[in-house]
């Protein structure tokens, strides 16, 4: 892999990506990983709850189904007469997005009362009690998708539906608007650092982190990712005003009750950062998270066309996009999509260090989609621009 | 050759499907998904692998008209010019290789390209860098539609009808 010259900074990334990226690294030559027993995560819990909650029980531990990225485990934890639901989300060895628990555990203790989230009970970041990091959070009723939206990876091309969507889409839009508007300043999170040593920090932390990452799993070199890395080493935006970012919105990762359309919970919260809110409405535009008509009209997340988003999200944020950013993080999605699918999650499955590596190849499959997205964005100017 | 490929690729298949997987216990999850993947993997393998030979060569064959329409356009000064010249060498070297040479021919290749790009962007001649990116991008505008194709059967593309 080529080192990129620009930007000269290029060990300039937040202290907990450096981490994860060292971790990684260091991580590759370990042996490979098997899938937690169900059993002997039920005997953890026990273990775990004597320490924390003694007298409690913990019984009906069972898998979930679905995601790309953690062991998650749903279970039962009674005291005297009262019992309650929690989710266990605990890190393979390695994932196709390696993150940091005690961060997403932080985030969404803070945006409790601000949007809908699961409320994060306890957190075993250091992996002290259970066998890789992990956090407990109570469960919030919901489903990610309609009953009848077929068998695939949640989010990825999920149809909603006309009835659906006009329930969901306010809401999506809303809440985006209020992460947008925590007052990090007012509220810092510990573990949480911001980019504001230059104007082009945040873009220049977002691509560091990416770029090095896609060198450390040995991405398999492609022209067009070549072009689009050196791309997005040029021409770097300025950043006119940073907010809290969720990271990762979309479709697919929010909770809602199918009968009335009511968002119950905002999910997947690991790579929310501080950054530009151009990266957010980059992602949620992304084509590989929408929808296309017959009559080929998309619709990102399957809720907004890509013009209306834009614009809605002027209105209720009383921000105002700038096209050629837009166009920066366009092209910044698509890229990290490559990265993820096709350097991370392949990494992962050839160090057998995660849970599903047959998911993980199954999802490298969607590379030359990301590749597409960059030849089209390569291809043209900003809008507007 | 006695069992062929795709018949025992059917007899896996079959032995996952009928006799593995109805006997997984409902709440073993985890092992259903994986069953149902690598079920899903397999019968893609079965309808690709006829074609695994030919798509292999079509592909290193595409990169290397790529590489060779690079190195006569591109120019400018002490790494560029090295960067060519090694572009050029790797596309010889990969030029009709078949099986595991060509794969390695096509990730040489590529390197080689990954490497111009970044050569380009610190002493590329006047014209260079822009010349680069329409052949790249004309390039991969083609070739990405093949690779879309080839996965088509995975069931992720959102824009079926628009290959």
């Amino acid at each position: 892999m080529v080192l990129i010259e620009k930007p000269v900074v290029a060990n300039d990334m937040e202290a907990v990506h450096r981490r994860i990226i060292d971790r990684r690294r260091a991580n590759r030559s370990l042996p490979p990983y098997r899938a937690a027993l169900t059993e002997e995560i039920s005997a953890i819990l026990a273990n775990f709850f004597a320490v924390e909650w003694p007298g409690s029980i913990v019984r009906d531990v069972r898998r979930v189904g679905g995601g790309a990225s953690k062991e998650q485990f749903f279970f039962k934890l009674g005291h005297g007469d009262q019992e309650e639901r929690f989710l266990l989300r605990m890190d393979p060895r390695s994932a196709i997005t390696e993150t940091d628990r005690e961060r997403e555990f932080v985030l969404i203790r803070a945006m409790q009362g601000i949007v809908p989230v699961p409320e994060p009970v306890w957190i075993d970041n250091d992996a002290q009690h259970f066998p890789q990091s992990a956090a407990i959070l109570r469960v919030v009723p919901g489903v990610t998708k309609p009953a009848d939206a077929g068998v695939k990876v949640s989010g990825l091309g999920t149809y909603l539906g006309p009835k659906l969507r006009d329930r969901l889409k306010e809401q999506f839009l809303d809440f985006l608007v209020a992460i947008h508007a925590f007052d990090w300043r007012a509220n810092p999170l510990p573990g949480f650092e911001v980019p504001d040593a230059d104007p082009k920090q945040a873009a220049r932390w977002a691509y560091n982190y990416w770029r090095e990452l896609w060198e450390v799993d040995e991405g398999e070199a492609r022209p067009v990712m070549a072009l689009a890395t050196q791309w997005l080493a040029d021409e770097m935006p300025d950043t006119a005003d940073l907010v809290m970012l969720h990271g990762d919105y979309r479709t697919g990762n929010y909770l809602f009750e199918e009968e009335s359309g009511e968002i119950t919970a905002l999910l997947d919260w690991e790579l929310a950062r501080i950054g530009d809110f151009h990266e957010d409405l980059g992602w949620v535009l992304m084509e590989i998270f929408g929808s296309f008509d017959a009559d080929g009209t998309f619709r990102a997340s399957d809720l907004f066309e890509r013009e209306e988003f834009i614009r809605e999200y002027e209105r209720r944020s009383g921000r105002t996009v700038n096209r050629r950013t837009l166009h920066y993080y366009d092209v910044l999605s698509s890229w990290k999509c490559n990265v993820i699918v096709a350097a991370n999650g392949l990494a992962a499955a050839r160090s057998q260090h995660n849970h599903q590596d047959v998911l993980l190849t199954f999802l490298g499959s969607t590379t030359p989609m990301f590749a597409n997205d960059l030849v089209r964005l390569l291809g043209k100017q900003g809008d507007g621009a | 050759m006695t069992p062929n490929t795709d018949e025992r690729l059917a007899s896996v298949i079959r032995s996952l499907t009928e006799v593995v997987l109805p006997h997984l216990p409902p709440e073993a999850s985890l092992a259903q998904e994986q069953v149902q993947l690598a079920v899903g993997h397999l019968q893609i393998l079965r309808l690709q692998l006829d074609g695994i030979p030919a798509f292999e060569a079509e592909e290193l064959a595409d990169t290397i008209l790529l590489a060779n329409a690079l190195v006569g356009a591109i120019g400018g000064g002490k790494e560029t010019t090295a960067a060519v010249g090694a572009l050029r060498a790797a596309a010889s070297a990969a030029s009709g290789a078949s099986g595991a040479e060509a794969r390695q021919g096509l990730s040489s290749v590529n390197r080689a390209i990954e490497a111009l790009v970044g050569a380009v962007s610190t002493d590329g001649s006047a014209g260079s860098r822009t010349e680069l990116a329409t052949i790249i991008l004309a390039y991969e505008g083609r070739r990405v539609q093949k690779d879309r194709r080839w996965f088509l059967p995975f069931g992720f593309d959102t824009m079926e009808t628009a290959i």
